[in-house]
């Protein structure tokens, strides 16, 4: 299964001139914990909520400064033709709970580790339900049939 | 930020103990050598598309070709 089949959420981007305020702004109104940051239109780092609060607040960085001072740079991302077991790969190899999903060189989504958690759960559910179903209605197959007469 | 297919690419520990990550780049997906880039990791031997940051230098290597992938 390609990654855009099943998780393609619109990213959230911010210029890096933008703000610390405006940025919080953003993520309160897209109701997000992360911002891709864009020099044009390339992702120059990613900034998450717990970004702000250790780097920003912790260090008394102003809430009028500008964002790039704060984002992580070094942004690994995947293609959005890559498969589920890439992806899960890339967290794992790069100890991330993000990566950005890019057609070429843009960023199309973003995918989370609770993304891929939520799906892995949805499909374990139906496999649980296969099993209870096999378990609830052993050898439905298996019924005698009706003797087929000697000739 | 300039790379040829073949360079390698080092981005250094930013803490005590962090070790230095390390790849060679296989795929140079911008204009005129830009980035992103398609970085084999020799501690994992895999290979992710990264953007680099300011941390992130390449090491230009003989032999390097210039090539952007479409």
């Amino acid at each position: 299964m390609k990654i855009s089949d099943f998780a393609l959420r619109e990213p959230v981007v911010i210029g890096g001139d933008a703000t610390v305020a405006e940025t919080a702004v953003l993520m309160r109104k897209s109701g997000v914990g992360s911002v891709i940051v864009l020099d044009g239109h390339t992702p120059v780092g990613i900034v998450t909520d717990r970004d702000m609060v250790t780097r920003g607040v912790a260090e008394h960085y102003p809430s009028d400064g500008r964002i790039d001072g704060l984002m992580s740079t070094g942004l690994i991302a995947i293609d959005a033709d890559r498969d589920l077991d890439d992806l899960v790969h890339v967290f794992r190899d790069h100890a991330i709970r993000r990566i950005p999903i890019v057609d070429h060189d843009r960023v199309v989504g973003i995918v989370s580790l609770d993304d891929v958690m939520v799906f892995a759960t949805d499909e374990l559910s139906s496999v649980a339900k296969v099993l209870a179903g096999q378990i609830m209605f052993p050898h439905a197959g298996d019924e005698a049939k009706a003797p087929v007469p000697a000739a | 930020m300039f790379a040829n297919v073949g360079d390698e690419l080092v981005i250094e520990g930013h803490r005590v103990g962090e070790p230095r990550r390390a790849g060679m780049v296989e795929e140079v997906r911008g204009d005129n050598g830009g980035p992103p880039y398609l970085v084999r990791w020799d501690d994992t031997g895999r290979s992710t598309l990264l953007f680099p940051g300011a941390d992130c230098r390449i090491e230009h290597l003989a032999g390097a070709t210039t090539r952007k992938d479409s």
